[in-house]
């Protein structure tokens, strides 16, 4: 093989990597946005605020992620969000911390088996099974919170375990972007460097080939829903340690940023491409910009209408250079 | 026709589950809160309310049977409607109701246009129109609300779109119109056809000269088109503009399409179905309003009744089409 | 034959139903180890269905399935590897936007542990699937790592070929392994069926084309509309009597068990 051959190759395998675009996308925004603003908006001031709301919405885009993988959706994260940030706020006082995150973590897995099972055993289409969920928990959401107050106690301020998840700061930066860090290096390992990762991107890709190589396809989608619903019900307790209290709408819109992130992330709807890092830096960019509007006194009403830009021109743009690299290779 | 051969003719509509849904909710309702169910007040509010939802469940129906999704519907109703209010003033009521609505089929068309040419995820390119519109709707109404003049609330269109006849609002006979109309389109009409056949089975739609593009950039702007209108109804009934106007419209309109029949895998929808979802859905909303639950339980509710219907109705067009 | 004279795969009765649809009704048919048979019929008859039930893809309605004198109770692609039930299909198989290697080993994956936790052992999967790729000459400038999507119909059919002989099995289904082919290529795939049952293994070849499989086949078995028709060996039946079989659907009264 030539040289040119040879280089031509790496060039096509580097730029179809799904989070090439979003990598080169978040670069030049880094660069822009610190330039216009004279540096404020990457001042510590600034990014502290930024990277904590990105590691939030970062990791229920991870969730997302291995659930698009699989080829479906889950629109109910932002309910599970909220679920999670207020069972753990509820049971904080009368269980102990620790045993509130897990509690929360199981409520947020448990919602994730519910969805797991209409999606497999019932057939229903994932949109519409999570579109239920999603209205019966945040219809749950609001009704735990009528009359009730969900704020940290002192008591739980001064846990180790309110410290470690959400409540630590370190130079200014709350540890809930250590959390996401942990997250897309873990979730990245699992994904492309796993048996179980390799059917998740196998059945992403082709169900029916994946199955007849006996990958365990209903388990494995199953699962991926439950994983979805765990990480979602942990963003909501790493919120709710930054803010130190939620309300019955926490989490709510967020599912469609969610998956937002993914797309812009280079994560496929149709499944078998998947990206962590997009995810991450998608879920970065999405909140950069806003905070970058806010800097530049634009009414924050704007970022919704350049957010449905973005997308559109995220996935024309990664369908563009996917098509650009496969000719010249 | 043998009873048993029209049963299962009636079993193989795809609305089938919400007409006893609904007929059951009647029963329901009437034995244990006459007074209240069936009180002016609330026949008022409901069939108002189920009008508004109706219409706009009509539209998703339709894309639905196609086997795409429309998420934009509410944003789009909101716009419609404010571009409504702020176009009567200076180019009075009926051009503005024109330029309104020409708004709203446009964004169905532009919907249209990146599904079936630049050929993306019909829930991205909705997803993306949701916040592209919603985001316009901000920046337009600038936050503040906006209203209809005196005069332009008298206006003949003005009355016939949020008028009164027989104490019902003008928009619940438009409604009943609208669903009739669009019945007749899907089980009497070549384009009607030609939209079930496509949910069913693609390929074969394709083989039998369905011109599949064509029809999806109907549904699409078909949708948009009775969000935008159902918009300009409410504002011609109550003439004032607000920034969240539809906000959360869309889901509620998924749920009303789903139960009234519509299958996401494509190939069944019914308007009357859409129609008698928006009513379950409404209907039960008022009721636990009039029992004095809290707010919350109407959100969960409409959760678990859609997870129900779907089940449901998957179950039926699987098993009763058979008989 | 097995080691104690017991069919390698013995279906006895097997019904499948879709609903309404009668897919298979009553079909027993045994096969042997070191034996290449022929599975024929028309479209819609049944074959694929068959061999789906096999290959753990679909459970029967009724009717028992052994395989090596055990029977088979639970139904699932993942078992059939496990037991050495191989199935080679056309437009299934490959997953498109995984690697070469990581398709190889797709379902099986060979781990390292580090930390107790299990880690796919890439250097294995990129030199097995090397070593198949060369023996199945494969293009040149094609690496393990390269994806299937970059690859053409017939190498993909390579890949698929080379991966049933590489890992230890006792059945390959071949599901009109032909079809798209060279004739070049098609030789070369009926020349592997061929040494596949000469190393003792049970090959079953779908396809259309009775004359062509009457030429390797020890054994032909035909399905029309869900029923088996004929088991015969190719010696005793020429090709032109087991088409018209096949045209007729089995409505001359010839079927003929032959054992």
């Amino acid at each position: 093989m030539s040289a040119q051959t040879a280089s031509r190759l790496e060039l096509f395998q580097l730029v179809k990597r799904p989070a090439t675009s979003v990598i080169v996308f978040t670069a030049v925004i880094v660069v822009v946005f610190s330039v216009q603003t004279s540096g404020t908006w990457i001042s510590q001031a600034n990014m502290t605020s930024v990277l904590q709301a990105s590691a939030t919405l970062g990791i229920m885009a991870l969730g997302e992620a291995l659930v698009i993988t699989a080829r479906e959706i889950d629109i109910s994260v932002g309910s599970i969000f909220g679920i999670g940030a207020l069972v753990y706020l509820g049971s904080a006082s009368t269980i102990g911390a620790f045993p509130a995150v897990i509690l929360a973590l199981i409520c947020g897995g448990a919602i994730g088996a519910f969805n797991g099972l209409l999606v497999t055993r019932f057939k229903v289409s994932a949109l519409i099974a999570t579109l239920g969920t999603l209205f019966i928990f945040r219809g749950i959401c609001y009704a735990l919170t009528e009359g009730f107050s969900f704020t940290a106690g002192d008591q739980l301020r001064q846990s180790v375990a309110y410290a470690i998840f959400g409540g630590y700061e370190f130079f200014g930066y709350k540890d809930s972007i250590l959390w996401l860090i942990a997250m897309v290096v873990v979730l990245h390992a699992v994904v492309f460097a796993t048996p179980f990762g390799n059917r998740l991107l196998a059945l992403g890709g082709n169900d029916a080939s994946a199955l007849s190589r006996g990958v365990h396809v209903t388990a494995m989608k199953w699962q991926v829903f439950v994983l979805s619903g765990i990480l979602a019900a942990f963003a909501g307790v790493l919120e709710a340690s930054k803010i130190g209290f939620a309300d019955g709408s926490f989490g709510r819109l967020e599912e469609l940023q969610a998956i937002a992130a993914c797309v812009i992330g280079g994560c496929l709807l149709t499944g078998g491409r998947c990206s962590m890092v997009g995810a991450a830096l998608g879920a970065f960019a999405l909140t950069g910009i806003q905070s970058f509007l806010v800097l530049n006194s634009v009414q924050p009403q704007w970022f919704n209408v350049l957010l449905g830009v973005i997308i559109v021109v995220a996935l024309i743009g990664d369908k563009a250079l996917h098509a650009w690299a496969l000719r010249r290779s | 026709m043998t009873p048993s051969s029209v049963l299962s003719r009636l079993g193989r509509r795809a609305d089938v589950g919400a007409i006893v849904a609904a007929a059951a909710l009647l029963v329901v309702f009437t034995a244990f809160d006459f007074n209240g169910f069936w009180s002016f007040f609330t026949l008022l509010n409901v069939s108002q309310y189920t009008a508004i939802l109706g219409l706009v469940a009509v539209g998703e129906s339709l894309v639905i049977l196609t086997g795409e999704i429309d998420l934009s519907v509410g944003s789009i109703y909101g716009l419609t409607a404010i571009a409504f209010i702020t176009f009567a003033a200076p180019l009075g009521v009926p051009l503005a109701f024109l330029a309104a609505m020409a708004i709203a089929i446009a964004a169905g068309l532009i919907n249209a246009f990146l599904v079936v040419r630049a050929g993306m995820v019909s829930m991205i390119v909705t997803l993306s129109s949701l916040f592209f519109y919603r985001g316009i709707i901000y920046v337009w109404s600038g936050g503040t609300a906006d209203s209809l003049s005196k005069a332009n609330r008298v206006e003949w269109l003005t009355n016939l779109l949020g008028g009164n006849w027989l104490w019902f609002e003008n928009g619940f006979f438009l409604f009943v119109i609208v669903v009739i109309a669009f019945q007749l389109i899907l089980t009497a009409s070549r384009t009607g056809n030609h939209l079930l056949a496509i949910g069913g089975d693609s390929a074969s739609a394709h083989s039998r000269g369905v011109d599949i593009g064509r029809a999806k950039t109907f549904a699409f702007a078909a949708s948009s088109a009775l969000a935008g209108f159902s918009g300009i109804v409410t504002v011609a009934d109550q003439p004032q503009t607000h920034v969240t106007l539809g906000e959360q419209m869309e889901l509620q309109a998924i749920a009303a399409a789903v139960v009234g029949g519509a299958l996401l895998t494509g190939g069944r929808g019914s308007a009357i179905g859409a129609a008698l979802g928006a009513f379950i859905i409404t209907s039960v909303r008022y009721e636990l309003i009039g029992m004095g639950a809290p707010s919350s339980w109407y959100i969960t509710f409409v959760g678990i009744v859609l997870v129900i219907a779907i089940i449901v109705n998957q179950w039926l067009s699987a098993t009763l089409r058979t008989l | 034959m097995t080691t104690n004279g017991a069919p390698l795969v013995r279906m006895e009765n097997i019904d499948l139903r879709f609903g309404r649809f009668e897919a298979l009704k009553h079909v027993s048919v045994d096969f042997d180890a070191g034996e290449l048979v022929g599975l024929v019929g028309d479209n819609g008859a049944g074959k694929t269905t068959l061999i789906r039930v096999l290959s753990g893809l679909y459970t029967p309605t009724n009717g028992r399935v052994f395989f090596d004198g055990k029977e088979i109770t639970y139904f699932h692609p993942k078992l059939a590897i496990e037991l050495g039930i191989e199935t080679i299909q056309q437009a299934v198989g490959l997953c498109e936007n995984l690697s070469i290697a990581r398709n190889f080993y797709l379902g099986r994956e060979p781990v390292r542990h580090v930390l107790g936790l299990p880690f796919l052992d890439f250097t294995k999967m990129r030199d097995d699937s090397r070593k198949v790729l060369h023996d199945f000459g494969l293009r040149a400038n094609v690496g393990a790592d390269d994806e299937v999507s970059l690859l053409s119909g017939g190498e993909r059919q390579s890949i698929k070929i080379g991966r049933s002989v590489a890992f230890k099995n006792r059945v390959i289904i071949m599901d009109e392994p032909t079809n798209h082919l060279s004739v070049r290529e098609r030789e070369h795939v009926n020349h592997l069926a061929l040494q596949l049952r000469d190393q003792g293994l049970l090959v079953i070849y779908i396809t259309h084309d009775i004359f062509q499989v009457h030429k390797i086949a020890d054994r032909i078995v035909i399905l029309e509309n869900g029923v088996k028709i004929a088991d015969v060996k190719s010696g005793e039946m020429t090709s032109d009597e087991l088409e018209q079989i096949i045209r007729e659907g089995g409505r001359t009264g010839a079927s003929q068990e032959v054992a």
